[in-house]
């Protein structure tokens, strides 16, 4: 008998799916119940202590352990084998300052950018190529899902209440991507960040937004940077003296510049000299002066008007995130808003 | 018997009624002779407001401002150190402004956090932030804790229009950190 033949129980899963909404544990979208030896599958794939404190938020006096964060993967729809990379972004998440801060309550509501590296991609099926930040695969959509939940769940932070996302962003809570790296010209991002080559790998950061850069007819790297840096340097994007943003590149713009002679830290030199706007341009929209806390607002003088303000920090890797992903059909990537900084790190994926 | 269904917050059967209440500090009958902190956390036009807000309580009120300091870091509650900094030197404190996500919530519990060591406290938020600033009182067993809210938004008064908000602020500040005798 198959299980359309009746089974299966869907009206006891319906209830228990209504159940988890009467909790308020509901994201808006329904929830697979967890049960103990579903937990228990998750927590043997993760090979980590239940017990174990992986996340603390004092400000609120909760803590996220473990056990908590496998009751809520199962809750996002995750499968056991998934939990090692839930936990790796989380720990990677962990490594900003929001993250331990204030910036789950933020009036920005960013959303996590989670990016996988090494083999842990094909074992899962999480998608690096076509649509990668959209819909259609498990791993990709219940990973982030999951990091939404602990928030929501583990530390109570609830929309309208301890959060308040002014309008919050499209993908909160489901932008996680595998890089392309069988297409990519450059080395994993994982290996950048300072990890062996080969190894299964998450990095992790809080984006404000995402923008495309649409570019098919340029042949020249120079060209191609240039629209680039238009995007990133954006006034409205930047809120302070200096702002942080990350490429999701597609194959074929990241392949164009290789054959340019462009590493990763070749394209954040060049990046990082020319993102930016005048002060003229910057005073035209209230943003070309700071006060003491680094805040930007409109300046008192006029002077040095066609002085150029750099919007990156520095061509550090921590302010300019590169990665690969997409399909090799067109010349469309992604700038990426970074909330605060990048860790300029990745977490290993720990299997027992 | 079927599984029991996980709950997934780590608070099954955490106590959420019978919350023991703050005790708010002790009051003055008024101001005069006594010592004001001001702790600006940093969001735009905090600082100002908050000079504002000092410079006539000692010009109406007879008070002195004896501390004034940042909070660095806006989203989190003030450290111990600064909170002992306050608690030396003054009798009354004025925090603010909430006026974001996270900073409007730490403010409040700043605020409970000085009722508790001793001194009496204003914090100001925008009104924006009442319902995050709320929730905040309540997770510190304060619900109902009283603090002063200001139309929002303050980050984009004119220096002129915070030295008014000051004023209409005023009255508040004084009865809340006084027993109103």
């Amino acid at each position: 008998m198959s299980h359309a033949d009746g089974d299966l129980d869907p009206d006891a899963a319906q209830a228990a799916i209504e159940y988890c909404y009467d909790q308020g544990w509901s994201d808006g979208l329904p929830l697979v119940p967890a049960t103990r030896p579903l937990v228990e599958k998750f927590l043997a794939a993760a090979g980590r202590s239940p017990d174990e404190v992986i996340g603390r938020l004092p400000q609120l006096d909760r803590t996220v352990t473990v056990e908590l964060a496998a009751i809520n993967a199962v809750m996002a729809g995750c499968l056991p084998e998934y939990f090692p990379v839930v936990v790796a972004a989380w720990e990677a998440l962990m490594r900003e300052r929001a993250t331990t801060g204030g910036g789950w309550q933020s009036t920005s509501g960013p959303a996590p950018l989670v990016v996988l590296n090494g083999p842990v991609r094909a074992e899962l099926g999480v998608n690096a190529a076509g649509g990668v930040f959209g819909p259609g695969f498990r791993p990709n959509a219940t990973i982030p899902r999951a990091i939404g939940l602990i928030v929501r769940n583990a530390y109570g932070i609830h929309p309208h209440e301890l959060e308040q996302a002014t309008q919050g962003l499209p993908g909160r809570w489901s932008i996680c991507l595998a890089e392309n790296e069988e297409e990519s010209p450059w080395p994993p991002l994982a290996t950048e960040a300072g990890l062996p080559a080969g190894a299964s790998a998450v990095a992790a950061t809080l984006l404000r937004t995402c923008e495309f850069v649409d570019n098919r007819h340029t042949a020249s790297a120079e060209q191609l940077l240039a629209d680039f840096a238009d995007t990133i340097g954006r006034s409205g994007a930047w809120i302070f003296r200096h702002a942080g943003a990350g490429i999701v590149f597609c194959p074929e713009h990241a392949q164009l510049l290789a054959e340019a002679g462009f590493d990763r830290t070749a394209v954040r030199s060049w990046l990082a000299e020319r993102s930016g706007r005048s002060t003229a341009e910057l005073a035209g929209t209230g943003k070309d002066a700071c006060d003491d806390n680094g805040v930007r607002l409109p300046g008192q003088q006029r002077l040095g008007n066609g002085q150029f303000q750099r919007m990156l920090p520095s061509a550090d890797r921590q302010h300019l995130l590169i990665a690969v992903a997409g399909a090799r059909n067109a010349g469309i990537s992604m700038v990426v808003r970074l909330f605060g900084g990048w860790s300029g790190t990745a977490v290993p994926v720990i299997r027992p | 018997m079927p599984n029991a269904i996980l709950d997934p917050t780590g608070r099954a059967g955490a106590a959420t009624a019978a919350q023991p209440g703050l005790e708010l500090a002790p009051r003055r009958r008024d101001l005069a002779g006594a010592r004001v902190g001001l702790m600006d956390n940093t969001k735009h036009n905090a600082a100002l407001l908050l000079a504002e807000i000092g410079a006539l309580l000692a010009a109406e009120h007879g008070a002195a401002v004896t501390v004034e300091a940042t909070k660095a870091n806006f989203a989190a509650p003030a450290p111990a150190d600064l909170v002992a900094r306050y608690r030396a030197a003054c009798d009354v404190v004025i925090t603010g402004v909430g006026d974001c996500g996270s900073c409007s919530a730490s403010a409040v519990a700043d605020g409970i956090v000085f009722e508790q060591s001793g001194l009496p406290a204003a914090v100001i938020c925008s009104d924006a932030f009442v319902v995050t600033a709320d929730a905040m009182a309540e997770l510190r067993g304060a619900a109902g804790y009283r603090y002063i809210r200001t139309a929002h938004p303050v980050a984009v008064l004119t220096p002129e229009q915070v030295r008014e908000r000051a004023k209409v602020l005023l009255p508040e500040v004084v009865a809340l950190l006084t027993s109103g005798q």
